[in-house]
């Protein structure tokens, strides 16, 4: 039910134009790749698809609803993981209960439930700045979770992680994904990320920016394997790489 | 192990210079022969420290007490204008030149005044130290809401958080690091500012005890008031910190810097 639609998109920064014309669609629980050269309104793009901010041009529909300026229909998961320094993990990753008017024990008892989950148990009461660095995207990863289970963007979510533990995010995401089955818009910069958990992958050219390659991944998930020795792999790997001028 | 013991040479130093300038203060005034009307030894400022310790000590209760007063005011109407100078754009474009300039107002030249509008006793000096106190405080305050990363509250606002929890989830609890900086400057000054205001006339307080020893040359008094006027800012100034370690026990910056 939550496909994500975005029509015609255009917006202008600081007298730039940065977004040209970006049409994309994000199937009902799958998974959905953007990738793009650096600067090119990746982030504006998931900013307008939040609602934070209004495109001059074209629409965005979720779930067949316009929902152009509209907040709080997705849950947006920033490059950084901006978990509060003044709470300790369960309190942040109750916030998005908290606001929704939930009392704090209640809200509380309710996250702790997904800790598992998340590989947080036992890590409730540390605080942010007691965290690796994979933990403190995976409690920010459960925020987003209890915000909206099923539509999520995320944006870069382990560009600051070293390669070894963001191959261990990759393998812990995919289950999660499975077990939730939510709607998601993936910005990354690391093709082979984006070809081992994405059904799709869309990539956008340099600003003004339109889309310049839209490919469905034709592997199939769950992917137990840790590599993919699908014939089909390099062809689509080299497309990619070549819309991406690398 | 080094670290620990890194900390004991840490505090070691200052107190063996101190030590160090006392004996030599000491040992000059004896051997230059300086009377004690003009500069008395330190030996001699503690006996009389000694000597008048309960008069002092009933003096400094009421220097305190205008402190803590003037403090808390200080923090209450800083939070009051911060919250409003924060939500409310035009407001913060509004007063702070204002409060700028208000701080280059000497407080000496209007501290007269308040004797003059509201008598001897203690409101006069209470206004004096929230006049000292509340500039720091409010700039800090200010200054820390300001600086909260712009990206805590385009999260929030994606989850569609009232400005009124935003305020109170992200940019108070982010911006305490700052008003405690603020908050421990105000400390130190403010007995100085409670001092001042009594100086200027006052029945009790330290300030006046002050006046009072020097119109009659009793430098040792002087300097015994000193002492305890020290004592008392240094006092204040810990019971911030210990506060401080209290109420945002997560701000850990200072325990990064020991470890490195
Ligand atoms: N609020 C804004 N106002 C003006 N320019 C902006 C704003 N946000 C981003 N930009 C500019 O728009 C361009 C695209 O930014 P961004 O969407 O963050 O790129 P990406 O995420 O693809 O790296 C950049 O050149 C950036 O400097
Ligand atoms: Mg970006």
């Amino acid at each position: 039910m939550p496909e994500i639609v975005v029509k015609g998109v255009q917006i202008t920064l600081a007298g730039l134009l940065t977004l040209r014309e970006i049409n994309l669609v994000a199937a009902d629980r799958s998974v959905t790749g953007i990738l793009g050269p650096s600067g090119c309104g990746k982030s504006t793009l998931f900013n307008i698809i939040s609602g934070l901010m209004k495109p001059d041009k074209g629409s965005v529909f979720i779930g067949g609803g316009d929902v152009m300026g509209k907040t709080g229909l997705v849950s947006y998961m920033h490059q950084k993981d901006l978990l509060l320094p003044s709470l300790n993990v369960l309190d942040n990753v109750s916030i998005p209960l908290v606001l929704r008017g939930m009392p704090r024990k209640a809200a509380r008892t309710e996250a702790a439930r997904h800790l598992q989950t998340f590989g947080l148990q036992g890590f409730e009461s540390y605080y942010p700045w007691q965290l690796s660095g994979g933990m403190k995207q995976r409690a920010a990863m459960l925020r987003t979770y209890l915000f909206s289970s099923d539509t999520w963007l995320l944006d870069e979510p382990f560009a600051s992680l070293d390669a070894i533990t963001k191959r261990k995010m990759h393998t812990w995401l995919t289950g999660v994904l499975e077990q939730f089955r939510p709607t998601v818009l993936f910005i990354t910069h690391d093709v082979d990320e984006a070809l081992y958990l994405c059904d799709k992958v869309y990539v956008l050219s340099e600003c003004p920016t339109v889309v310049k390659l839209e490919m469905s991944i034709p592997f199939s998930r769950p992917r137990q394997n840790r590599t993919i020795l699908d014939q089909a792999y390099g062809a689509v790997r080299d497309a990619v790489m070549d819309a991406l001028s690398i | 192990m080094r670290k620990k013991f890194a900390t004991i040479t840490n505090s070691a130093v200052p107190l063996v210079f101190i030590g160090l300038l006392l004996v030599l203060w000491e040992y000059l005034v004896r051997v230059m022969a300086i009377q004690e009307w003009l500069l008395p030894g330190p030996l001699r400022i503690l006996e009389t420290l000694w000597g008048n310790l309960p008069l002092l000590l009933k003096h400094a209760q009421s220097t305190l007490l205008e402190c803590l007063a003037g403090f808390v005011i200080a923090i209450l109407i800083s939070f009051i204008l911060s919250f409003f100078m924060e939500e409310i754009p035009l407001l913060k474009r509004a007063f702070y030149p204002l409060l700028v300039a208000s701080q280059t107002v000497p407080i000496i030249s209007v501290a007269p005044l308040f004797i003059i509008w509201f008598g001897y006793g203690m409101l006069p000096k209470v206004i004096v130290v929230v006049l000292v106190c509340f500039f720091p405080i409010a700039l800090s305050l200010l200054g820390g809401l300001a600086a909260v990363d712009r990206d805590y509250l385009e999260l929030f606002r994606s989850m569609k958080a009232s400005r009124l929890a935003t305020f109170r989830m992200v940019k108070l609890p982010l911006a305490l690091p700052s008003f405690f900086s603020g908050l421990k400057i105000s400390a130190s000054y403010s007995v100085m500012g409670a001092v001042i205001g009594e100086w200027l006339g006052a029945k009790q307080g330290l300030g006046t005890y002050m006046t009072l020893a020097q119109r009659s040359f009793q430098v040792d008094r002087v300097f015994a008031a000193i002492l305890v006027v020290t004592l008392c800012s240094t006092a204040l100034f810990t019971l911030v910190s210990l506060l401080e370690r209290l109420i945002i026990p997560w701000n850990r910056k200072t325990e990064w810097r020991e470890l490195e």
